[in-house]
């Protein structure tokens, strides 16, 4: 109240100098001027520190991301010299027999070739640890190598298989070799035989090819990103082949034909209300009607797209009314004026001159569901799915509950990965948001 | 008024008793009257008169406005537009209509006239849709102009000619009847005064009903006038008589700039 009073008095004041001569009255405002100068110069300053903040921020961000995640692209390799024994996986034919080679102890192979360079290691327990330095998997992959190959080749041969995740520590520094063994998960007797093959030249980094093909695995050097890209990307093509039609036919109806009444009131406030409802009440949703009462596979990116297209559909619906309402009235009445339909005046004008906008509402939304998690773990795809999704009812997991799964996960080589699947989720956000501007030039009309 | 009943008896366009309101507040009383066919008939009064409102009655166009009630008859021969088993998409194709601001659409000058034709299915081939576009053009005397920038966008030409691509576009379904709101309120003299002239020459094919603020257009290219003021039909008669002997004392005040 007080402020209220010094304005009027102040204002009472002026008006003095509103009777004054223009020479008063303009020496008046040149002195005020400095005033407002640096006032505007503040507001500068303000702007950009702000926007500097920002920009700091994100920069510490990725680089974050990327200083833990860029060495996922590298995998340890370590050369092992093996001799496959061809009649056990080869037919009458000399063609490799898939069941024969199913059947055949690949793990043993490997195992029983890596310690012949390592005659010294004999005893049962110590075997075992030096076996630890390969990969669980590496009798698997060698499988699929010579598999691929199609032929056995006679004699001793170097295969380079992956070393186990510890190992793959160990090469990128990422293991402190000072700390007590007991804490230590690579004890010192694996550290010796690890220097000898690294002193020998028998251990690579390679490009990590596995992350970009394969789903999740117990092993970190197995685990890869593809499962989960493709089950993401398979969801939001349903949320998108879901929402958007939706959506931009409740908006037309809600703009266009819905008849003025409580009703529509109703519906709208309830629209613009669901956008603001947590992601997981949709989850909820999702389980209770689309798993419990539809009976629809769990874990399946049918589901989660159904789901996210719930989740959109407030969004979407709000932006394209946004964006019809703007598409001027003179438009329509042109349309109406001769004698088209309301559904033609809004398919062929407004639609197409609100497309931008709709494009624009659509890619925040489809972006929201992109890195939505909570949801998706209601109704089951975050489970640990290892193969790579092909239909839109097999199990899969999305990218964001990927990288949850592997950032809560105890190996170290997780967390590497867990870096690296951000950058692969980003990327995925950048070039869905490159498409929409593209996409929004395309169809931007200059007036 | 007495006048205005002699006429409705043969008119084309009747109204009777029309009276339009905007949610509660009540826009035109109990109008009546009578259009002559082929023939300009000009609306004029001050601002908020309800002419605008009285003009969209004939195509329906206040059906858009949710709040918008029209009671009363407006009778096309003899049938009443406001009856409901009168398809306001039928009428509008009757029924053609110029507006305030030139609105083409933002295609190209060949689609802007091609799009009427085409949702009615006027045009049974790309000839008959390329005739169809170049005497519509040639009727609101832009063909000259425009014949070879057809297919460019129509929002890049100037006001005047975007207003003539209005009236072409309205044309090309061949309507009985042309309205038009204020159509050269946007334009700059030479530009109306083309819109004028084409006005004329339109008259003997449509019947047209203008709107309009400037009494000087009223009175170059209508023949008959209607005056209103405060949402009645103050006086209706031969443009002449309106301008040289106002029966009213309103109509007098606001011809010779005392009102308005």
């Amino acid at each position: 109240m007080n402020d209220h009073h010094e304005i009027v008095s102040s204002s009472a004041g002026v008006a003095g100098l509103y009777n004054a001569p223009t020479s008063v009255r303009m020496a008046h405002i040149a002195a005020g001027l400095k005033k407002r100068r640096a006032a505007s110069k503040r507001l500068r300053i303000y702007g950009i520190a702000a926007i500097c903040t920002a920009i700091g921020f994100l920069c510490i961000l990725l680089t974050t991301i990327i200083s833990n995640g860029y060495t996922a692209l590298q995998q340890t390799e370590i050369a092992v010299t093996i001799d496959v024994p061809a009649d056990e996986i080869v037919d009458a034919n000399g063609v490799i027999d898939v069941d024969k080679s199913r059947n055949y102890n690949w793990d043993g192979l490997v195992k029983r070739s890596f310690r012949k360079a390592f005659p010294e290691v004999t005893g049962m327990l110590e075997q075992r640890s030096l076996g630890e330095l390969l990969s669980a998997n590496a009798g698997y992959d060698l499988r699929l190598q010579i598999e691929a190959a199609g032929t056995v080749p006679t004699g001793a041969v170097t295969y380079w298989v992956k070393s186990s995740d510890d190992v793959d520590m160990l090469m990128k520094g990422r293991m402190d070799r000072s700390i007590d063994e007991k804490k230590r998960r690579i004890k010192d007797n694996q550290l010796v035989w690890f220097d000898k093959i690294v002193a020998e030249g028998s251990v690579r980094l390679a490009f990590n090819s596995t992350f970009f093909t394969a789903a999740d695995s117990r092993e970190p050097e197995s685990a890869g990103v593809l499962g989960a890209i493709v089950g993401s990307a398979m969801a939001l093509v349903i949320t998108v082949m879901l929402a958007l039609p939706l959506a931009v036919m409740a908006a037309v109806y809600l703009e266009y034909f819905a008849p003025p009444g409580r009703l529509t009131d109703f519906i709208e406030v309830n629209v613009n209300n669901l956008a603001a409802v947590p992601s997981i009440v949709f989850g909820l949703l999702g389980l209770a009607v689309f798993l419990g009462f539809f009976g629809m596979p769990r874990s399946a990116p049918l589901v989660g797209g159904m789901v996210l297209a719930l989740m959109t559909l407030p969004t979407i619906i709000i932006a394209t009314r946004a964006s019809i309402r703007a598409v001027p009235t003179s438009i329509r009445d042109a349309a109406l004026g001769l004698g088209a339909s309301p559904m033609q005046t809004a398919l062929d004008h407004v639609l197409p001159l609100a497309a931008p906008g709709i494009l624009t509402g659509t890619i925040i939304g489809i972006a929201q569901a992109l890195g939505e998690t909570a949801p998706l773990i209601m109704i089951g795809m975050v489970a640990f799915i290892v193969d790579v999704p092909t239909s839109f009812t097999d199990p899969a997991t999305a990218l964001p509950v990927q990288i949850f799964i592997w950032s809560d996960s105890a190996e170290r080589a997780f967390y590497e990965r867990a870096s690296l699947a951000i950058m692969a989720l980003l990327l995925f956000l950048i070039s869905m948001n490159m498409t929409a501007v593209l996409l929004r030039r395309k169809f931007e009309k200059k007036w | 008024m007495d006048t205005s009943v002699e006429m409705m008896s043969d008119s084309k366009l009747k109204a009777q008793k029309v009276n339009v309101f905007y949610a509660e507040k009540q826009a035109l009383f109990d109008v009546s009257l009578g259009i002559d066919e082929k023939s300009v008939t000009s609306f004029i009064g001050p601002s908020g008169c309800g002419k605008s409102t009285f003009l969209r009655c004939f195509n329906r166009m206040n059906d858009v406005i949710p709040s918008c009630r029209v009671q009363g008859q407006i009778l096309l021969d003899d049938v009443d537009l406001n009856s409901p088993k009168i398809d306001p998409v039928l009428l509008r194709a009757r029924v053609g209509m110029v507006f305030q601001k030139p609105n083409p659409f933002p295609k190209t000058v060949y689609e802007n006239v091609a799009y009427g034709p085409r949702i009615h299915g006027l045009a049974a081939n790309r000839q008959e849709m390329d005739f169809i576009v170049e005497d519509s053009l040639k009727k609101a005397g832009l063909w000259k102009e425009v014949s070879d920038r057809l297919n460019d966008q129509a929002t890049g030409l100037s006001g005047g000619q975007q207003q003539r691509l209005c009236i072409a576009r309205a044309i090309a379904i061949g309507p009985d009847i042309l309205l038009m709101d204020e159509p050269c309120s946007a334009l700059d003299p030479i530009a109306t005064s083309i819109i004028e002239e084409l006005i004329s020459d339109l008259q003997s094919r449509f019947t047209i009903l203008i709107v309009t603020h400037s009494m000087q257009q009223a009175a170059r290219v209508s023949q008959k006038t209607a005056y209103f003021h405060l949402g009645q039909l103050i006086e209706y008669g031969d443009t002449k008589g309106i301008f040289t002997r106002p029966q009213n004392e309103q109509t007098e005040a606001y011809i010779s700039g005392k009102i308005g």
